[in-house]
């Protein structure tokens, strides 16, 4: 049964070494933003001592760590589900033997795949070139939980990415709600600046939010910077986000289908 | 004749708005985005600021009067030349034949053919901004903002240049998309004073891929940092690139073969 999704994991790798021109444009843009916040922090962060709490190489770290594990977590097909509804196309997914989240789950990590084998070439070159300082977590637990933590990121995103598809079934303006989640991630997931930057009550409040354990969770984990309660207390809420996002999904999914109709297929 | 366009360009521009705001949900959700982006990226760096005292040397007012340049020489091209984002499907689908048929210049629809009236908000905010914190940036005097003023115009220019050059790509291979975001994601390395940037990068981003000229250059200019040579330099930049592009739109079109609509 697995043998059909991974058949479309590896059909998402061809379809994006197929489009190379688009994929190369995607990845020189990713690169150009890496280059901004990279030098930004450089130039902020004092040689010897602490900006916010973190030293040159742990906010670099931080920095080329975000860019890794975004290409884990962040990139995702789920985009095409709004459009796949919108046409009517979905009507021939529903036809066939296959699970619908499998399937998008399944194009996800094809996607994925690409994009980590890149990010890796790029941050290889990034690191010959520029030689930035750089922490090495060394502790096998640490790195364990990083692991779990990234895990859950992704499943995080993916049930997120599949609700805002899912809008979709209501409206055809799929791209403005995700475009406003685009923002929202881009600062609110510590991408652009870990969140401890802020104060203690603003703090408070991303603790709970589902974006923070999108990057800056996983990443904080990997600096050795949480004390096991917070890493415990930090799982707790992700597992629960993703519970909750799945249980949205499932609700969110039956009811669209309810009011779904398409004409010309 | 330039009130002719002028009313052409008005003309574009209530179709496409009404186009638009069919969706007022979807209207509303982009605008929204583009303020929640400014204001996040502005808190970012009060909060920064405000406990590093400097960027690159740069006080806070200095800083947002830095970033709101930006954010205005970052919409104003958005707002004028909208349908640059649209062309890769008018040729595509052959609307772009019916263009070269009518009684205007053959870049006059590409590139105005329908402005995006949701960033006038944006370009009111950037206003805004630019005098608050222009005001508090202190030894300024007429004749920098005489030069501030003459550089945005040029760093308008040089944005023109470069939609001018992806509409010819897109003439060429119908890569709008992609060159298009390329030059945005370029530009918004000059959210700040590239001074940030090592060389050689400072150097490339400021002189070969101008957006150091673009961006930085009207900013430090209102504030004494640029030389009378270096508004030289960048207005010839700016012409420079205006004329290269032209010729590349003529060549681009002579090669064009037409979408057989």
């Amino acid at each position: 049964m697995m043998k059909k999704y991974l058949q479309v994991v590896t059909s998402t790798w061809g379809e994006i070494s197929t489009y190379r021109f688009n994929f190369t444009m995607w990845r020189i843009r990713n690169v150009l933003q890496l280059l901004t916040v990279y030098f930004l922090w450089l130039t902020v962060t004092p040689v010897k001592g602490q900006l916010f709490g973190y030293s040159q190489p742990l906010i670099l770290t931080y920095v080329l760590g975000v860019s890794l594990i975004s290409s884990v977590v962040l990139s995702t097909r789920t985009a095409e589900i709004g459009e796949n509804i919108d046409s009517g196309n979905l009507s021939l997914f529903l036809v066939r033997p296959l699970n619908y989240f499998l399937y998008w789950f399944a194009r996800d990590l094809g996607d994925k795949a690409v994009n980590i084998v890149f990010v890796i070439v790029e941050l290889f070159l990034f690191f010959l070139i520029l030689k930035p300082p750089l922490f090495i977590q060394s502790h096998a637990s640490f790195l364990l939980l990083t692991l779990i933590a990234i895990a859950l990121a992704l499943l995080l995103n993916f049930f997120i990415g599949c609700l805002l598809g899912f809008v979709g079934f209501w409206s055809s303006e799929v791209w403005a709600p995700r475009f406003i989640y685009f923002i929202l991630i881009g600062f609110l997931s510590g991408g652009a600046f870990p969140l401890d930057i802020f104060p203690q009550w603003l703090q408070g409040i991303f603790h709970f939010s589902p974006f923070t354990y999108l990057l800056y969770f996983p990443l904080k984990i990997y600096l050795g910077a949480l004390s096991p309660e917070q890493i415990a207390q930090g799982m707790l809420i992700a597992v629960a986000w993703v519970a909750i996002l799945y249980f949205a999904t499932k609700v969110v999914w039956l009811r669209g289908l309810k009011v779904y109709s398409a004409q010309g297929n | 004749m330039i009130k002719r366009y002028i009313k052409l360009w008005w003309r574009f521009t209530l179709g496409t708005s009404q186009i638009a705001l069919q969706s007022r949900f979807g209207a509303s959700l982009f605008l929204l985005g583009k303020i929640l982006r400014f204001v996040f990226f502005l808190g970012f760096l009060i909060v920064l600021v405000g406990k590093t005292k400097a960027i690159a040397g740069y006080s806070i007012w200095q800083i947002v009067f830095f970033y709101a340049t930006f954010n205005f020489l970052d919409t104003m091209p958005q707002f004028f030349f909208r349908n640059v984002y649209r062309f890769r499907q008018q040729v595509m689908n052959g609307y772009f034949d019916n263009l070269l048929t009518k009684p205007l210049p053959a870049l006059f629809h590409p590139l105005f053919g329908g402005s995006d009236m949701l960033d006038l908000i944006i370009l009111v905010i950037s206003i805004f901004f630019i005098v608050f914190s222009g005001m508090r940036i202190e030894h300024v005097t007429i004749l920098d903002v005489f030069a501030y003023l003459l550089l945005l115009v040029n760093s308008f220019l040089i944005a023109l240049a470069f939609h001018i050059f992806v509409l010819g790509f897109g003439i060429l291979t119908t890569a709008v998309d992609n060159l298009i975001m390329l030059y945005r994601d370029l530009t918004q390395m000059g959210r700040l004073p590239v001074e940030i940037y090592q060389e050689p990068l400072r150097g490339l981003i400021t002189f070969v891929v101008p957006v150091g000229i673009m961006m930085t250059f009207p900013a430090k200019a209102l504030m004494g940092l640029v030389s009378l040579q270096g508004v030289c330099l960048a207005l010839g930049v700016g012409i420079g690139l205006v004329l290269l592009s032209l010729k590349f739109w003529q060549y681009a079109l002579k090669q064009y073969g037409s979408a057989s609509s």
